[in-house]
């Protein structure tokens, strides 16, 4: 039977330049609800603009993007409302440098979806606890480890109850020993349902936990497959050169 | 050593080895005698000149004579703080204009921000004092003073608001935004109490200047504290202790700023 659920995010031919260079092509792309799709490719290949373009940190010059079957506009109340839906995780955490851990988590709710401070602030210590960082709550970002910090940024996205979160390599920024922690977060939410992005280099955990691998170089999507497929048969010499590359590293 | 305890000290050298602390100690000594030496030759030079005479200082045992200064350092302070509020409140809309994507905006807010860093100080207080009059509007003298001086430092405050505005990493609008905020939660929640943060030196710094422009009170006769030393001067003819005693009280107010501006400094939570 044909699925004829609205995808919960849509890109149709979007298409960017950074003056000269072409750095989206065409890129068409559809995921469900519940669906992991995990973005993989080299360095400049698109993939962190993609990503960013769903919640327009990043602007297109063409086509269209959908979240939830509403048309992501250019700016205004609507704009910010779509992005309340889409949660976002950086590489680089972005943590507010002068709120505490639970206000982190608290700022948005209070602002942008008005619920009480008390009731925000409940919801923050059972989303700071199931990422395992309820006794830092009262503590500064700065006072945080990377992995720590990840975590919390991942409870702050929770917390707008989002229909999808986009992760921007969230673990590049890490010591070796905290990616497993923010991974098995990760890897949690995709089980209990929630829709994902993941832009990333660890092929393990696109192995295990995606539904579907992204592959791109250039610009493009150059391959689009179940991890099985991807890793045992890549299609094409760029997904095969690729992977050769990081199984000699 | 923590990070926090990390002094420009510490960044800049080395720790010193034995010869260098030798060479340290014999530096310190040579300098302590030097200063000791003008020190020396200042208090003989006021000996001499007939400046330690009683007549000199004896006022300073009337309790009048400190009430007199006190009342100026009032007067001194309210034009501060007032100047301070007015230069910060209108800082803070030239910052806000400079960085709106207004070109019209824009464009005035700088033209401001110019005029008001570019015209000296004294050149606003006699517009105030001299041409406004003339066209009717006549302020009494304590805001002849402060609207000034208000003036000439609201074009510095707006320009350290800026860049504390511009510190700020872009990671922390785009997180903002990507919550859903709108571009009015994300200025006012996530980057200007951010940039605030980062621009508090140099704020208090700019107090200290404005604190120091007060003086120009004597030109418009508003009692300040430097009007009111020059009344104790000519009372009592005695032009050096007086001066020096007024520059102490100044010297005083402006170090406590910058202990303040210290203490801010080293609880900023952002590092």
């Amino acid at each position: 039977m044909e699925n004829r659920e609205t995808p919960v995010i849509e890109l149709k031919h979007v298409n960017k330049h950074y003056s000269h260079l072409h750095v989206l092509k065409e890129i068409n792309l559809s995921v469900k609800k519940g669906e992991v799709v995990v973005v993989i490719g080299p360095s400049g290949s698109g993939k962190s603009t993609l990503c960013r373009t769903i919640n327009r940190l990043e602007t297109i010059d063409s086509g269209e993007i959908f979240i939830d079957g509403v048309t992501l506009p250019e700016e205004g109340k609507q704009l910010a409302k779509l992005r309340s839906q889409v949660g976002m995780v950086f590489q680089s955490f972005n943590l507010f440098a002068h709120k505490t851990i639970l206000e982190n988590v608290t700022v948005a709710p209070i602002d942008v979806l008005h619920i009480s401070k008390k009731e925000a602030k409940e919801e923050a210590m059972k989303l700071l606890k199931r990422v395992g960082v309820e006794s830092q709550a009262t503590k500064m970002p700065a006072q945080l480890s990377g992995g720590q910090k990840q975590r919390v940024a991942i409870a702050r996205a929770l917390a707008m109850h989002p229909k999808a979160i986009l992760f921007d390599e969230p673990t590049s920024a890490l010591d070796p020993e905290m990616i497993g922690e923010v991974l098995e977060v990760m890897a949690e939410l995709a089980k209990e349902g929630m829709t994902m992005i993941v832009v990333t280099h660890e092929m393990n955990f696109a192995r295990r936990v995606a539904d579907r691998i992204i592959f791109m170089d250039g610009g493009a999507i150059l391959e689009e497959n179940t991890p099985e497929e991807f890793f045992n048969n890549p299609k094409t010499q760029r997904a095969k050169e690729f992977l050769s590359a990081i199984k000699n590293k | 050593m923590s990070l926090e305890n990390v002094s420009i000290r510490d960044v800049l050298y080395e720790a010193p080895g034995p010869k260098t602390r030798m060479k340290i100690r014999i530096a310190t000594a040579i300098s302590i005698v030097i200063m000791i030496g003008l020190l020396a030759v200042i208090v003989r030079q006021f000996y001499i000149t007939g400046q330690l005479k009683t007549k000199y200082w004896s006022f300073y045992g009337r309790v009048t004579t400190w009430l007199f200064l006190g009342k100026g350092l009032l007067g001194t302070l309210k034009v501060a703080v007032i100047s301070g509020v007015i230069a910060f409140l209108t800082g803070m809309l030239l910052m806000m204009g400079r960085i709106s994507k207004s070109k019209l905006l824009n464009g005035v807010s700088a033209v401001i921000i110019e005029f008001s860093r570019g015209v000296p100080t004294l050149l606003f207080i006699y517009f105030f004092f001299l041409v406004a009059p003339q066209f009717g509007l006549k302020l009494p003298a304590f805001w002849k003073i402060s609207v000034p001086v208000a003036l000439s430092a609201t074009g510095v405050v707006a320009e350290v608001l800026r860049s504390g505005v511009n510190a700020v990493p872009k990671g922390q609008t785009e997180a903002a935004f990507s919550l859903g905020m709108t571009n009015r939660s994300v200025f006012f929640k996530i980057v200007f109490p951010q940039a605030f943060m980062y621009v508090i030196p140099a704020l208090i710094a700019e107090i200290v200047i404005v604190l120091k422009d007060t003086t120009f009170a004597y030109v418009v006769n508003y009692s300040d504290l430097m009007q009111n030393s020059k009344v104790l001067i000519s009372n009592y003819d005695a032009l050096l202790s007086v001066y020096l005693v007024t520059a102490i009280i100044y010297i005083l107010i402006n170090y406590m700023l910058n202990r303040i501006s210290v203490k801010l400094a080293g609880k900023n939570p952002l590092f």
